[in-house]
């Protein structure tokens, strides 16, 4: 049974990864929150999501439009800022919102190397997303305070970002 | 079960009391130290601190190879490069260091380069690119604050790139923090009023933050009980030896417990203003420790409420309805303000500073807002708020 219950854990962040950076980069594409955050960050910044040791992973480039763009981590890019699970269970953890992201920070489950400054700018990109794209019930479990948002405004820009992974997913299919 | 979950960890030995110093010797031969080089700063040379170690050293079994007493108040890359080749000039085997936050954090730059080799410090920046063991590191506090004699952390300027560079590692770790009361009995009573308000920021902020756990809730509210008993008394008797142990017991536990627990918005808004307007970082914590715990209020009202005990005593604390607590331990620390003031003239609010102009909040804003330290804080902190902090904090 614990190995099942493991092994379910396993798919599930396998899932979970894949999909936020993809959500991240069509997010990037649509939010005008994220895209000022990521005006901050520097040119063609990178950085990676990765559960130790061995993955699942993800890397996120800043591109020259200001938005992101993300790829499974490889070795032609170096990635600046790396966050890193501690442990595949404490992924999940965070990833099926049974604990937020600060809370997780707090619980030493995740290490950030690189640039503090830098890693609270992506923290507050991944925060946003969530809001955007989780509905409110769960969304307040992923992060210290649920923005003010219009309703109408969320579902619009839930279904753009969702729609722009969907055309991520047949425009990689071509290249 | 809940998925409550805490780390703590503190290797260091602590010698604390009156001729602690002379501990020394013995305690670096033992780890293998036979010619140590000691860091410090021209001031603590001047004040003649350096006596009492260089006493303690003659006829031991440890000798003091050199001295390096031009520590800059800004730890940079440059002066560890540069105290480096001493260390290797002189076959140095262990270090000592004795100051404040900037020498001991040079101190732990310096032994970064020593034990693992070659001069790129940066290499080793981030968190947990050191493994191996370092040189024995020997620290012995001047100030009763900064708590950096019991943290595995370093903060190293990049002078080159205008940025603070962070090194963290559980190796970092110092082996031996020494106290000795008579090392901070010449502390001028406005640092040791800033220092104190530092270490008092550090155990409120770990006894409310979102990483407090038990037993760093046991060190910090250890600390913050010495602190508001022995810091009236050291301002109006500075050579009180048995105040000053005591506060710097407590700026020791405020570390360990900082250490394990975080800090939170006083620190990442006192960064920020430190940076901009070049503020003592002691005199930003004193500035907004009352602010941020009132900001906090809504999420973390108990765990500020349990302050009042360490703060006031248990009289008071009886005496005090639960629902009032929060704030009369506020208010308690806004009473300690004043009595500052009126000690040392230690600034109340950014305006008493007469550094700050207002102009530059919202750059300090959203410098405070990329603190790491924003993380930890219960209540989440947007641009809006810190904005509104600073504005209470203005006079």
């Amino acid at each position: 049974m614990i190995k099942i219950t493991a092994r379910v854990q396993v798919i599930y962040v396998n899932i979970m990864i894949w999909l936020i950076g993809r959500l991240l980069e069509a997010a990037s594409k649509v939010d005008k929150l994220i895209q000022n955050e990521i005006s901050a960050l520097p040119d063609a910044f990178t950085f990676s999501m990765s559960i130790l040791p061995n993955g699942p992973d993800f890397i996120v480039q800043k591109q020259a439009d200001g938005t992101f763009y993300c790829s499974r981590k490889n070795d032609t890019i170096k990635a600046e800022l790396i966050i890193s699970f501690k442990h595949v269970k404490h992924a999940f953890l965070i990833l099926s919102f049974q604990e937020s992201t600060a809370r997780s920070f707090a619980n030493d489950r995740m290490l950030l190397d690189g640039e503090v400054d830098l890693g609270m700018i992506v923290v507050r990109c991944l925060d946003r997303m969530e809001c955007l794209v989780l509905p409110k019930f769960i969304a307040v479990r992923a992060v210290k305070r649920y923005p003010s948002i219009p309703l109408s405004k969320k579902l619009t820009l839930a279904v753009k970002i969702y729609m722009q992974v969907l055309a991520g997913l047949f425009r990689r299919s071509h290249v | 079960m809940s998925n409550n979950f805490y780390e703590f960890f503190c290797p260091v030995k602590i010698i604390a009391g009156l001729a602690a110093l002379e501990h020394a010797p013995y305690e670096l031969s033992i780890r293998g130290g036979s010619r140590a080089l000691v860091i410090t700063d021209s001031g603590i040379k001047a004040a003649g601190l350096l006596e009492h170690i260089l006493t303690v050293f003659e006829k031991s079994q440890v000798e003091i190879a050199t001295i390096y007493d031009q520590v800059p108040p800004d730890s940079c890359f440059s002066v560890i490069t540069e105290i480096t080749d001493i260390y290797r000039r002189h076959q140095c085997d262990s270090i000592i260091a004795i100051g404040g936050g900037s020498v001991i954090d040079t101190s732990k730059g310096v032994n970064i380069l020593v034990s693992e080799g070659g001069d790129d410090l940066l290499a080793y920046s981030g968190h947990g690119h050191l493994k191996r063991p370092l040189k024995p590191l020997f620290v012995v506090p001047t100030t009763a604050g900064t708590g950096s004699e019991v943290t595995s952390i370093a903060v190293i300027s990049d002078t080159e790139k205008g940025r603070k560079v962070a090194f963290g590692s559980h190796v970092l770790f110092p082996d031996v923090a020494i106290l000795d009361p008579r090392m901070t009995q010449t502390l001028p009573p406005h640092i040791t009023a800033m220092t104190a308000m530092d270490a008092l920021t550090h155990a409120c902020e770990a006894a409310i933050g979102l990483a407090k756990n038990p037993i760093s809730d046991a060190y910090a509210h250890g600390a913050i009980k010495k602190i508001s008993q022995n810091l009236m008394v050291v301002m109006e008797k500075p050579r009180n030896l048995d105040g000053r142990m005591e506060l710097a017991q407590a700026a020791a536990m405020a570390g360990i417990a900082f250490s394990n627990s975080m800090v939170g918005v006083v620190h990442a808004l006192g960064h920020s203003v430190g940076a901009v307007c070049h503020l003592p970082h002691g005199m930003c914590m004193s500035i907004f420790l009352p602010h941020v715990l009132e900001y906090n209020l809504e999420t973390c009202r108990q765990e500020i409420a349990e302050l009042l005990l360490p703060l006031a005593g248990a009289e008071r604390y009886a005496a005090v309805p639960e629902h009032h607590r929060a704030e009369n331990a506020i208010r308690v620390i806004r009473d300690m303000q004043d009595e500052l003031f009126q000690h040392c003239q230690l600034p109340r609010n950014l305006q008493e500073t007469g550094k700050v102009q207002q102009e530059q909040f919202e750059t300090i804003a959203k410098a405070t807002l990329n603190d790491g330290s924003v993380v930890f804080n219960a209540k989440e902190v947007d641009f809006d708020d810190a904005m509104t902090l600073l504005e209470k904090a203005w006079c």
